[in-house]
């Protein structure tokens, strides 16, 4: 039996002292581990164990030392206290270092940012295969096996820079393996790939472990991943939160999920939030969490803590991992800065649709990067448009801004023709990009005066509006720090701030959550709420992070310039369970096996999550039966077959599939 | 909306504008020191140090004669023009010491070199000059020549009319030259000047060329574009910021290094060479506003300045006089608007003159700026579409 740390809280730097001799397949231990940057502290005392074959995750936000430690483990950053022992060999100088890095593959943060964007595809592979002195023979076959696995062999020739960013970050993870480490060390391969690139690019991690024998160190700022690593730690300002695997974790912070409507929605969550700390509003749904793991004492607790409102369609989940991790945060101490929201002013919506797009297009030369894109956002209404990078959805906004003319088609902001006003809808929208777009050498209050004057406000009214944003924001205390100092919570609070201090009508927020921690990204989203249901704003959201989408009232979805699937996020689950069935979550005792067999079975699409398997199925009693004895007959056990909710990220990457076959067929049909 | 209320907005946003650029140049330490660095000690270090006349050039001598007319005749290479390196053994060492380098010239004396002068035959010296550096081998080469004359003229009238006040008996003409505008002939202020105006240009060129690409690389711009902003209003905060942050350089330097140290007069009108200078600086932003839509980050930048800035400095007439150049370089640089000013600004400073014979210069440099100008905010608003 291996040494097992099993679940536990690491409440500050103290050291478990497990210097216990090592079992043989511990490939990376980490013991004590301090980083400073001069005097701010990255990591503050960490202690790691990796073992072979597993894909073991870090999980945090923007800053809490996910990276320092895995550059410390990769052999090219020094660290201040603390042991980190790789293959066996503690790295503490640069020559131990240049011991293992030959066996270590590192992809560094950032979309592509170890390619050469001038070099091809295939120079990109080569390059870095000889550099790591991989025969030629060798090279040849893997490359081939790589480009298929990726579906990037039809690219080979060109330009890295000419590749999305998805394609890019799947390039990225054929240069580090191509020589095959032993350990890969992933910093956040997934972030800003959209989830039809991200489903891929864990189905090849996951192949190449099973294979190769290969273990995967990874890390990620999306919560919703936790649960595709074997074994996790979560970080939080330089230290361990949680460890352990995902059910391990999720025992942690035990209680339930109670997902229910409840009108009037805005009551009901200020009843709700006298007693419990995490109350979220997705669209017309309520999300609660409570300590109860009991589902009839959940449901009672959260009835009478009602009062008079009545919740409709109560349903009791397990919590998802984002939930527990938000309740250890809550646990640590950390409160959520409390929304002290001023009074609205009245809503004077008359009954007119605050975006309305029709028949939009737009081409650049001979490409179409819009095609007839047509939708309507009511006032007070949170829209959601989905899609990968390159789908057309910046160009939307874009054209809606009035800062690039369409190509045809009409569009109205704020009742304002988009083709002949552009001025006046420049005035009534509010716009907050994915970069926050704040002067960082710039103070709080300095950037909040600097967009009031530019809207044109007065003295006086800038001065209203100053206290306004300070107290929405929850600023107070950093009216006079400069913005790059700020976190990325903050920034980013401060950056709606901006956009609305005009007060709009239509607010438009480009891919806004990056990087943001999960309390801080909870707090942004209760603004939004606010905003739409109180002021009666309406809210246009850009996204690619599919558990943002989860807020909206309504979705659509874009691929290749055009509108593929369109509703709210419980029509699109329901049509798409309807369509493909519902998910099968199967856990057993040899995941890659059970795969294998599986697929030989006929079940088309299952795939690796963690260590379980994700399939669809339209008749999962029948399916089970035939899953059980397909894998008893191989002699894998069956632990444990489970019904679950379908994602929207399922959703999403189920629509782009079923589009991406239809064209392949049409592309055949045609050459036929 | 009232025309007096859009004034009011439109003032309102160009001064928000350029507070915030004031307030992001001033929290640039790097560049601030920069700025500060070249409007003071570099002024100082520049009018200070470099000297085009002659001097200190290492002299070696290989004196086969060594009689009193060969010892008369090196002696009269002197400080501070020429540095009497010392004297060579070999006449061959002479090649080897100039190919090394440290010294500049090679003095050959022949024999029988005295001998002959008072024989009253002709006899010739030689000298070997290092015209690396061709403005100041050549330079050395024609004092050289000048001593050498000077010392054989006196032979001769000694030898004519043995007294050598019978300049009555030779005809002569004497050239006898009289300096205007800096009688010392002082080098200080020249160079200081044209420091001065290389650093102008630099900054005017460089500073809104990086706050815009600026912008574009942390990706403010995009907040700037889908606000009410027009692209003026955008763009003329920056040159209006940077155009108060040079002219408030060019003040200190004027006043608190060249006044004071070097003595540098202000002939002319001082309000009238700083309107000029807020001209020439608006004339200039425009090749920066042009240069920050063709890069994409602040290190293009800094590369396309230099790029643009350093072909201006060294043809407009600062380093060398335009009249020396060929006919293609004087009709291109009638493009850049350096070349106006400086005219202008020796004008006002040394000569003292005013707007009633600098006005073709004034008015070009207007044109020019605003076609410049106009140019730059054309590619601006394009660059976006």
């Amino acid at each position: 039996m291996q040494q097992h740390y099993g679940p536990s809280i690491h409440s500050s730097s103290t050291q478990s002292s497990v210097l216990s001799p090592q079992p043989s397949d511990t490939i990376v231990n980490v013991s004590g581990f301090v980083k400073r940057y001069k005097k701010h502290m990255a990591v503050d005392g960490i202690d790691l164990e990796i073992r072979k074959g597993e894909i073991y995750g870090l999980i945090g936000p923007d800053g809490a030392g996910k990276s320092s430690l895995m550059k410390a483990i990769a052999g090219v950053l020094t660290y201040d206290e603390g042991t980190v022992e790789v293959f066996g060999t503690l790295v503490d100088s640069e020559r131990a270092a240049e011991r293992v890095k030959e066996r270590i593959g590192f992809l560094p943060q950032g979309l592509g940012l170890n390619l050469y964007p001038d070099l091809s595809v295939e120079e990109n592979i080569d390059f870095f295969a000889r550099l790591r002195l991989v025969p030629e023979q060798q090279l040849t076959e893997r490359k081939t096996r790589l480009l298929a696995m990726t579906r990037l062999d039809k690219y080979r020739d060109r330009a890295m820079k000419n590749l999305s960013g998805g394609m890019k970050q799947k390039l990225g993870l054929i240069c580090t393996l191509i020589h095959e480490p032993e350990l890969a060390i992933l910093d956040e391969p997934t972030t800003g790939v959209d989830p039809v690139s991200r489903r891929d690019f864990w189905a090849i991690l996951a192949e190449l472990l099973l294979e190769k024998g290969m273990t995967a160190l990874v890390s990620t700022a999306y919560m919703d991943e936790a649960s595709r690593f074997h074994r996790l730690s979560f970080l939080s300002g330089g230290k361990v939160l949680a460890s352990g695997t995902p059910a391990e974790v999720q025992m942690l912070a035990p209680g339930s999920m109670v997902t229910f409507e409840a009108t009037p929605q805005l009551d009901a969550i200020a009843r709700l939030k006298i007693r419990y700390k995490q109350v979220e509003a997705l669209g017309p749904l309520l999300h609660v969490f409570t300590d109860d793991t009991d589902p009839a004492a959940a449901m009672q607790s959260i009835t009478s803590s009602l009062g008079i409102i009545k919740p409709m369609q109560l349903r009791v989940n397990e919590p998802e991992l984002e939930d527990v991790f938000v309740a250890l945060l809550l646990r640590q101490g950390e409160q959520p800065t409390a929304i002290e929201m001023p009074p609205a002013a009245p809503v004077t919506s008359n009954g007119t649709l605050a975006i309305e797009a029709k028949d939009l297009i737009r081409d650049f030369g001979t490409f179409r990067a819009v095609d007839r894109v047509s939708f309507q956002v009511k006032p007070g209404e949170i829209f959601g448009l989905l899609g990968a990078n390159g789908a057309g959805k910046t160009t939307v906004i874009k054209m809606l801004n009035g800062i690039m003319p369409p190509t045809g088609g009409e569009g109205w902001v704020a009742g304002a023709d988009m083709k002949t006003a552009g001025g006046a809808i420049k005035e009534r929208i509010g716009y907050m990009s994915q970069a926050f777009s704040l002067y960082l050498d710039l103070t709080v209050v300095e950037n909040i005066r600097l967009f009031a004057g530019i809207y044109g406000l007065d003295a006086n009214a800038t001065d209203q509006r100053l206290k306004w944003i300070v107290s929405m924001a929850g600023l107070k205390g950093y009216e006079s720090s400069l913005t790059g100092r700020l976190p990325m919570g903050v920034r980013q609070r401060l950056a709606l701030g901006c956009a609305l201090v005009h007060q709009p009508r239509v607010l438009f927020l480009d891919e806004p959550t990056s990087g943001v921690d999960p309390i801080g990204r909870r707090h942004f989203w209760d603004i939004l709420s606010r905003l739409a249901r109180e002021e009666g704003v309406a809210i246009l959201v850009t996204t690619h992070y599919m558990s943002e989408a989860e807020h909206c009232d309504h979705l659509a979805l874009m691929y290749a310039g055009r509108i593929v699937a369109e509703g709210s996020p419980v029509d699109m689950k329901r049509q798409v369970e309807k369509e493909a069935g519902q998910l099968l979550e199967v856990a057993t005792d040899q995941p890659g096996p059970a795969l294998r067999r599986v697929t030989q079975a006929g079940f088309v699409g299952a795939a690796l999550f963690g260590t379980k398997l994700h399939l669809l199925s339209l008749d999962p009693s029948q399916d089970e039966a035939r899953l059980r004895t397909a894998l008893s007959s191989d002699g894998v056990q069956v632990q444990d077959v489970l019904i679950r909710p379908l994602s929207l990220e399922d959703v999403f990457v189920y629509r782009v599939l079923v589009v991406e076959r239809q064209e392949q067929a049409t592309v055949k049909g045609a050459a036929a | 909306m009232r025309v007096s209320d859009r004034l009011t907005v439109w003032c309102r946003r160009i001064a928000v504008m350029t507070r915030k650029e004031l307030l992001q140049l001033f929290r640039d330490i790097p560049l601030m020191a920069f700025l500060i660095y070249s409007f003071t000690l570099s002024v100082y270090v520049t009018g200070n140090g470099i000297q085009t006349q002659l001097k200190n050039a290492g002299l070696l001598v290989s004196d086969a004669d060594r009689s009193v007319s060969s010892r008369e005749l090196i002696s009269r290479f002197h400080s501070p023009y020429f540095r009497f390196d010392g004297e060579l053994a070999h006449p061959n060492e002479g090649f080897v010491r100039l190919d090394r380098g440290g010294s500049m010239m090679v003095l050959d004396i022949p024999t029988r070199f005295h001998e002959a002068l008072v024989s009253g035959e002709s006899t010739a010296v030689q000298l070997l000059v290092d015209t690396t550096n061709s403005p100041q081998g050549l330079s050395a080469a024609g004092y050289a020549a000048r001593i050498v004359g000077q010392f054989s003229q006196e032979l001769i009238m000694t030898r004519n009319g043995q007294t050598g006040s019978s300049s009555t008996t030779v005809p002569m003409i004497l050239s006898d030259h009289r300096v205007w505008f800096n009688q010392d002939q002082n080098e200080t202020w020249f160079e200081s000047i044209s420091h001065l105006l290389r650093m102008i240009t630099i900054f005017a060129v460089l500073l809104p060329a990086a706050a815009l690409v600026r912008e574009k690389e942390r990706g403010t711009v995009e907040q700037l574009l889908v606000s009410p902003l027009t692209p003026a209003q955008i763009m003329l905060p920056k040159v209006v910021a940077m155009t108060l942050v040079i002219l408030g350089a060019t003040a200190v330097a004027l006043f608190g290094v060249m006044l004071p140290v070097f003595g540098v007069p202000i002939r002319g009108s001082v309000s009238l060479l700083f309107l000029l200078t807020a001209l020439f600086i608006v004339a200039t932003a425009g090749i920066g506003v042009f240069a920050s839509t063709v890069t994409k980050n602040q290190a293009q930048v800094g590369m396309m300045t230099l790029l643009v800035v350093a072909p201006m400095l060294l043809l407009s007439g600062i380093f060398t006089p335009l009249e020396t150049m060929p006919a293609w370089v004087r009709y291109l640089m009638a493009l850049s608007p350096l070349r106006y000013f400086i005219e202008i600004a020796t004008g006002i400073l040394l000569k003292g003159i005013g707007l009633e014979m600098l006005w073709s210069q004034a008015l070009s440099m207007l044109a020019l700026g605003v076609s410049l100008f106009g140019f730059g905010m054309w590619r601006f608003r394009r660059q976006f579409r």
